[in-house]
Formats: structure tokens, C-alpha cells, sequence
């Protein structure tokens, strides 16, 4: 019956470490000799055998080990997989460890370089602040000053948006994220953050907030949940013109939904299946700017925290976003 | 009267415009650029309300936070922290220490002085 199976495979006796039966495959592999032989190696769990079949490159076979009863006397049964040369295995993992170290230090980097673009974009935004309280002061703002200010300011936080997106990135493909989940009061981090970067606008719009059902505290890790948040609730904004955006937390009895919505450009169905790729944009962004990876990265926290992330949209009409977190 | 507020922060490009800005908003304005000039500008002229940035040499905002709170003379000044920081925990950690607000940047102006008249007026 072993003989059928492709892989090497051996049936070994636990106490004295004997091989009693072996397959084709692993005779093929090892020699005739394996059987009746004492194994020279710790053979429990996983192990290593060096082939032996004439051949001049040698091979090296991994086993895996498993527990199994035949007629009621507990044996070995090793199932082997034929691996690459232990030099090339040595290689690999050189390789690897460099690779590692390289992804680091690429991570540091776009880490180090983004908290130094602050500078100069916070000093960029205080001078347009500046430049605009003096002209109003001097009675000389106008239409073109206005627009032009406007742009200036808006394009600032463009990049710093995008700063962030790449660095939050950057930590996600090293791996450089963990999940620290603590009773997270939703309404609490949305108010906050509503204070910190929604209020006070240039437009004058606002954030509206619904509150349905009694609060309960979320198990998710608090910084990445206001990452998903500021994410979907600045894109609310970005994508709309008029009407202020929504979020709506309703506390259902396993799980709360919290609902993200706007009147905005809304997303065609063709680009629905592709919007949590990275780099991906939706076909009508026009002159919207943006860099693609924010709904990437709202889709690996949600997940990271074992929430679940929903889209429905109409072009034209509007974009819901919703998020699904139960409450352990 | 005119309140004062003492900026505490090591980049002049934004020191100098940051100190018209409140100058033109009405408020006297005081500049250190490192958390020991901050500290000792603030027991010699007790500001009405400080604004640091956190990383800075010599003395950080963490430890600015951690002498104003033990000082008796400058335990009720508010200090508001300016960060590039955005990440939650580093916020948190100031608002432990006693800071009475925050603003990250890059900010819009009317964003801190919304602020500032939240904590001072």
C-alpha cells in the first residue's frame, strides 16, 4: 500500500529507532540497505536523511514525523519531501536574512524621511496661513488670492496625506505592524479625531455623527482602528463637494456597523472588484489626488482586526463604506 | 489685556512665521528653541499658556511635561503640544504627562488657534 504513495516514506520503531518498512519511493531515494537500520538522527518530530543511490549530486530529503498505531503497537511513519542541498538551503536563508535586513532599513528610511518632510510642509502651511491673515487685514483679498491660497494650502495636506499612506505601507509589507487589540470605545476615537482633523474646514462642512443602540467597547487595536477611520471619513470629504459626510455607528447585540457616507462622485461598478488594491483608483477620480493606497491599507487593518469591510456606491450618487467589528 | 504664550520650538522657519501669526491674533508672544530656554523663560515670565513641539534637543516635550507638572510656579500653565507625530500612542503618552492639548503637524492655523482659545479665552 505505501508503494503507491509518490513521496519516501518509512515506518519507524520509537524505541530503538529500527526503520522496519520502507516504500519504493524511499528506497529509491535511500538505498535497499534503510531498512533494519538503527537511525542515527533525532527522528520524533522532523529530520533529515542524505540519499544514497549512486548518484553523484546528493540530495537531502526532509521528513516529517507522525504517531501512529498499527496492530495496537505505536510506530513512527515518516513522510519525506526531497529538498535542495543543505549549501543551498544555507544560501537561501543568507539571502533571506539579507533581504530581511534591507526591507528594515528601506522601512526606517521612508520612516525618517517622512517625519523630516514635516518640517518644511508645517512651515509651508504656516506661511500660507500667514500670507492670507495679512491680505484680509490689508483689505486686499480677492477671488484670485483666495483660490490660489486655497490651493497652495489644500495641496500641502495632499502630500502629507501621502506621506503617511506610504509609511503606513512601507510598515505593512516588512510586517512591521502588530495587532495590540484593547476595549476600544468607538465614539470616543471618532469624536476625537472628528475634533483633530474634520473640524474647522476651509469649506465649512462637517462630519455628522449617528449614534444607534447602547455603546459597547470593540476589541481592536486603537491606532489602526483611527487609521481605517480618518481614511474613510477624509475620503468621504475628498470625493464630495456639498453635502457633509455621515458616520453612523449603530450597536447591534454581536456587532457594531459603522456605516461611512457621502453625496460625492460615487465609484463605477466596473471599478468596485479592484478598489482595495494597492495603486488602484477609480476610473472618475479626474483631478482628485490621490495615491491608492489608502483603501489598501484601510482593507489589511480591518482584517489585521478581524473586522469586515463592505462597499456599495452608485456613480454620481454617493459611496457607503461599512465596517463590521463584533464585540469580542 | 493681551495674553502671552511662549512658543517652545527648534525650527526657526517655523518659529518666526508661527510667532507673526499669533502676533497679528492678538498675543503676546515669547520664543525658546529648546525645552531648558523654554522652561527657564516660563518661570521668569509666567505665560498664560505654552505651545512646544515634542521633539526638540536638550529637553524634549515628554520631560518639559514632566518639570512643568512637579514646578508648583508652573503646574496651572497649560501646555499645548505641536507633533509631527501622528500615532496615537505618542499622543497619549503627552496627555498622561499633563499636556492640555495637542495640534499635529502640518496644521491650518484657524485648526490651533480654535485651540488655543478653547484652552486660554
Amino acid at each position: 500500500m505505501l508503494n503507491g504513495i509518490k513521496e519516501p516514506v518509512l515506518i519507524i520503531e520509537p524505541t530503538e529507532g529500527i526503520v522496519e518498512k520502507a516504500n519504493k519511493a524511499a528506497i529509491d531515494k535511500l538505498g535497499l540497505s534503510v531498512t533494519g537500520k538503527t537511525l542515527n538522527v533525532p527522528f520524533k518530530e522532523e529530520f533529515m536523511l542524505v540519499s544514497n543511490n549512486g548518484s553523484a549530486e546528493e540530495t537531502h530529503i526532509g521528513f516529517s514525523a507522525n504517531r501512529i498505531n498499527i496492530a495496537q503497537k505505536e510506530y513512527i511513519l515518516a513522510i519525506g519531501k526531497a529538498c535542495d542541498s543543505e549549501q543551498q538551503l544555507r544560501v537561501q536563508l543568507r539571502n533571506l536574512e539579507q533581504e530581511r535586513a534591507l526591507q528594515e532599513m528601506k522601512t526606517n528610511f521612508i520612516s525618517m524621511t517622512s517625519h523630516e518632510f514635516r518640517t518644511p510642509l508645517t512651515a509651508i502651511a504656516a506661511a500660507v496661513d500667514l500670507l492670507e491673515t495679512r491680505i484680509k487685514m490689508d483689505s486686499m483679498m480677492n477671488a484670485f488670492y483666495q483660490q490660489n491660497i486655497l490651493k497652495i494650502s489644500t495641496e500641502v495636506f495632499n502630500l502629507n496625506t501621502m506621506l503617511d499612506e506610504i509609511l503606513t505601507l512601507s510598515k505593512i509589507v516588512s510586517n512591521n505592524y502588530e495587532v495590540n487589540k484593547t476595549p476600544v470605545n468607538a465614539v470616543k476615537v471618532i469624536d476625537y479625531l472628528n475634533y483633530q482633523y474634520f473640524s474647522e474646514r476651509k469649506d465649512e462642512r462637517r462630519l455628522e455623527v449617528k449614534v444607534v443602540g447602547e455603546p459597547r467597547k470593540i476589541p481592536v487595536d486603537k491606532d489602526q482602528f483611527s487609521k481605517i477611520l480618518t481614511n474613510l471619513i477624509s475620503n468621504a470629504f475628498k470625493y464630495s463637494t456639498h453635502e457633509n459626510p455621515q458616520i453612523k455607528l449603530h450597536y447591534h447585540a454581536h456587532k457594531l456597523v459603522i456605516s461611512i457616507s457621502d453625496h460625492g462622485i460615487g465609484i463605477p461598478q466596473k471599478d468596485i472588484p479592484h478598489l482595495f488594491n494597492s495603486f488602484y483608483r477609480g476610473s472618475n477620480v479626474d483631478g482628485i489626488d490621490g495615491t491608492g493606497l489608502g483603501l489598501a491599507i484601510v482593507k489589511t487593518f480591518t482584517e489585521m482586526n478581524d473586522g469586515e469591510i463592505k462597499v456599495t456606491s452608485e456613480k454620481g450618487k454617493g459611496t457607503k463604506f461599512s465596517l463590521t467589528f463584533r464585540y469580542a | 489685556m493681551n495674553r502671552t504664550i511662549l512658543l517652545i520650538e527648534d525650527k526657526p522657519a517655523l518659529t518666526d512665521t508661527l510667532k507673526t501669526l499669533l502676533e497679528l491674533h492678538e498675543f503676546n508672544v515669547l520664543t525658546a528653541s529648546n525645552g531648558e530656554e523654554g522652561v527657564a523663560h516660563a518661570r521668569q515670565h509666567h505665560p498664560d499658556l505654552v505651545i512646544s513641539d515634542i521633539f526638540m534637543p536638550v529637553i524634549n516635550g515628554y520631560e518639559l511635561l514632566e518639570i512643568f507638572k512637579k514646578d508648583s510656579q508652573l503646574r496651572n500653565i497649560p501646555v499645548l503640544m505641536l507633533t509631527a507625530k501622528t500615532a496615537i500612542e505618542e499622543i497619549n503618552l503627552a496627555m498622561k504627562k499633563g499636556a492640555a492639548g495637542y495640534v499635529t503637524k502640518p496644521f491650518l492655523f484657524r485648526n490651533l488657534h480654535a485651540t488655543i482659545t478653547k484652552l486660554i479665552l
